[in-house]
């Protein structure tokens, strides 16, 4: 047999490959022989499956349009609108005074007319320029009436029947002149903040930080301590290779059952949603990137959490009774990074840097986001109860929990390098805990 | 750098031992697990041939050989294999097959995959791992249940899947420890005779009982172990005559003790004998092989009838004590 001489990366990477691949394909097929493994991944996907069906129930539900400028009331009773009324010059007070009297008459609007007429219109995701427009003429019919003045111009930007939106402290508020996009409509509103709250939450909470702890825990932190235990470790050990690819393998096969896992999961999620959720299209194309944002985050959490698990594991048979505590720490920081994600005392957690990847990836795909919420916040509302009692509101339907799982890229303001400077922070975790794992294991005794 | 997605061709960037030099090498090695002495200050050489590791359970026999599979890592001394510490050079492995006493296996796996598998942490390929996993479970005797699940197998042929696993690899030093324990007769005779096998064809085996006939029915080389500490070193049949020259007593059950004693009495080889119960005659001799041959002649000739025969002391327990001085 003649063969020609080969590099030395060659020999080196293939003869790595063969033993790489044998102990990944061990580690795999033992996976698939563990009913554990099939019970863990079966809880994960119940979990997503019930929690889209309150999504598809929540979208399918209605919120009633509300006249947030209480414009659609006929004060006077001569069966004209108010809105019609104030913008044709006519009294909204006098049922003697209304368009019905001019040559020719007008025909009276219906009420439905004057709900839901105002809309947020706005283009430019920049602090300061001017946004809006008076889709119901509420405003601008002032412009005729009096020429620029205060009246129309309360945010002082010499244009009249604008808004723009202003930092306050570390929140964006809308500077508005009166009347301008003040009647919008409550359902698009509420789906829409909705449906990113569920994106966002459901990914952070459900994805991130559950399925990215739990499934490594069930199924990373006995790669090496199940062989110990069942004695079937030498097999693996008394053979020319070294203990360190032995880990690191073990850690192959875990990431190619696993990584595609999540993958899986939130492509299925993302397609249902997409399809589900509001959309001026057939499907909300731009969440597939909060969804990808959300299983790489996921990703790379199981791996840190996986190579923190099996070097407990690794180190002492009871070592998953400091996993207990490690997840209760790491629960109280994943659910400080979402609420409150200013506090840096979660940055000494690993859940919270999975939390900044999912942000960074929304802030990217839905860069308008902060403004939403702080039109929500600015448009106030009175509904009816059930039980006839009038509710006063500050802000839009669906405001409160898009402002409480939405959060703006607050370690360095630029959506992509929140993203890499939080893979670069897992990464480097998930390798000095491989690091630990494999010193000591190297010099660990296999009885 | 792309994966050798076709795993093709032979392995490269073989190892190379260093030449002439003992395939096992201890020098002075002492384990302690906490206070319990498990090897005491053993030194020894050992490098083809088949070699019969002989000791009581607690012996140190498995802390051995988990030195030398690098489970475990000698408290004091040095342990070479082929010239290289292998608690911190895992490459002597290459050469080196290992049969644990564990009985586990991944009982999900057919024996071909099993064996298979643990090839390729060899370096070897698919193919190559599948063709020389077909070979040594042919040379033991399993070709015909290969393909079949190990969680089916008998004890017997577990350890003949584990066996074959070592073998996967051609190499020169095979260790095996208690591979006969729990096995039917004709499953110790069939791993009986592979272990022979190999010793003819010129590797080095190390091959652990607890059992002396059958480390006897192996190999001529022994090792003995006792508390940790290494007792004797060589050929069976030196530590045999050994024995064979300190008192023997083999004990009968019969329901006439003392006469035939008596016809006992009047044989050359015989030099004492007593009564410890009724029904029950200890003969004593300082040449138990010639005896054992008259046996059954001066049986039938007495025309007693004889119920029972047994060597109380042709046991490990009673030669160990003998080695060690308390012999009686």
């Amino acid at each position: 047999m003649e063969s020609k001489p080969r590099p030395l990366y060659d020999k080196v990477w293939s003869k790595l490959d063969r033993k790489a691949t044998a102990i990944l394909e061990l580690t795999l097929r033992q996976y698939r022989t563990r009913l554990s493994t099939w019970a863990v991944l079966s809880v994960g996907i119940i979990l997503v499956l019930i929690t889209v069906l309150f999504y598809v129930e929540a979208m399918n539900s209605e919120i009633p349009a509300v006249d947030n400028d209480g414009d659609s009331v006929d004060s006077d009773g001569d069966g004209y609108p108010d809105g019609q009324e104030n913008l044709l010059g006519t009294s909204i007070n006098n049922a003697e005074s209304h368009p019905g009297l001019f040559d020719p008459p007008i025909p009276p609007d219906s009420t439905e007319d004057w709900i839901n007429e105002d809309g947020y219109d706005f283009s430019s995701p920049n602090l300061g320029d001017s946004q809006g427009y008076d889709d119901d003429g509420d405003c601008r019919v002032k412009i005729g009436e009096v020429g620029w003045s205060s009246w129309v111009d309360e945010n002082r930007n010499y244009i009249s029947c604008d808004y723009f939106f202003e930092m306050q402290g570390v929140d964006i508020e809308v500077d508005s002149d009166p009347n301008v996009d003040e009647d919008p409509d409550e359902d698009a509103f509420f789906k829409e903040t909705l449906h990113r709250s569920f994106v966002l939450g459901f990914g952070k909470i459900g994805f991130v930080f559950v399925l990215g702890i739990f499934i490594p825990l069930f199924l990373a932190s006995g790669l090496i301590r199940d062989e110990i235990s069942d004695g079937t470790l030498h097999y693996l050990v008394a053979k020319p290779i070294s203990r360190t690819e032995i880990l690191l393998y073990r850690l192959l096969g875990y990431i190619a059952l696993v990584w595609p896992y999540f993958f899986a999961l939130a492509a299925f999620t993302g397609i249902i949603t997409g399809f589900m959720g509001p959309s001026s299209g057939f499907f909300r194309f731009q969440d597939l990137l909060v969804w990808f944002g959300i299983a790489l985050a996921a990703c790379l959490l199981s791996l840190t959490y996986a190579t923190l698990f099996m070097t407990m594991g690794t180190i002492h048979k009871y070592g998953m009774v400091a996993a207990i505590v490690i997840g209760v720490w790491e629960f109280a920081m994943a659910m400080l990074s979402i609420f409150e994600p200013e506090a840096t005392v979660s940055r000494i957690s690993i859940s919270h840097w999975g939390m900044v990847i999912v942000d960074g990836f929304s802030n990217m795909a839905w860069p308008d986001s902060q403004y939403l919420i702080a039109l929500g916040e600015s448009t106030s509302q009175y509904t009816d109860s059930p039980w006839g009692e009038r509710i006063y509101s500050d802000q839009m339907p669906g405001t409160e929990p898009f402002s409480n799982f939405y959060h703006t890229t607050f370690l360095t303001g630029n959506p992509l390098q929140d993203v890499v400077i939080s893979c670069g922070v897992l990464i480097s975790m998930a390798i000095i805990m491989l690091m630990i794992a494999q010193s000591i294991f190297k010099n660990q005794e296999i009885d | 750098m792309m994966p050798d997605v076709a795993q093709s061709g032979p392995a490269t960037g073989e190892w190379k031992p260093q030449p002439e030099v003992p395939a096992v090498m201890l020098d002075h090695v002492s384990k302690w697990y906490g206070n319990i002495i498990g090897m005491n200050d053993v030194s020894l050489a050992i490098s083809g041939g088949v070699t019969g590791l002989l000791g009581p359970n607690g012996a140190g026999k498995s802390t051995l050989f988990k030195i030398l599979a690098g489970k475990l890592r000698p408290s004091q001394g040095t342990v070479r294999l082929f010239g290289t510490d292998p608690w911190k050079n895992a490459a002597p492995y290459s050469r080196i097959g290992y049969v644990s006493e564990n009985d586990s296996l991944y009982d999900w796996m057919t024996a071909l995959e099993f064996v298979t598998t643990l090839a390729r942490l060899y370096g070897y390929t698919r193919d190559e791992a599948r063709v020389k996993a077909e070979q040594v479970l042919e040379f033991v005797d399993l070709k015909d249940v290969m393909n079949k699940e190990i969680g089916k197998f008998s004890k017997g042929m577990r350890q003949r899947v584990k066996i074959a696993h070592a073998l996967v690899n051609d190499p020169e030093l095979i260790i095996l420890d208690e591979p006969l324990q729990g096995c039917d007769p004709l499953a110790r005779t069939t791993i009986m005779n592979v272990i022979r096998e190999l010793g003819a064809m010129g590797r080095t085996v190390i091959v652990s009982s607890h059992i002396l006939e059958e480390i006897e029915r192996i190999t001529e080389q022994i090792v003995i172990l006792n508390h940790g500490r290494l007792l004797a070193l060589g050929n069976v049949h030196a530590i045999r005559d050994m024995l064979d020259a300190h008192p023997h007593s083999i004990a009968l059950s019969t329901d006439r003790p003392r006469e035939l004693g008596k016809v006992f009495l009047d044989h050359e080889e015989v030099f004492g004998v007593h009564f410890p119960e009724d029904g029950k005659l200890i003969i004593r001799t300082h040449n138990l092989g010639a005896l054992h041959a008259d046996l059954p002649k001066i049986i039938t000739d007495s025309g007693f009838s004889v119920t029972a025969i047994d060597n109380p002391d042709d046991n490990l327990e009673s030669i160990l004590s003998y080695l060690t001085g308390g012999g009686n």
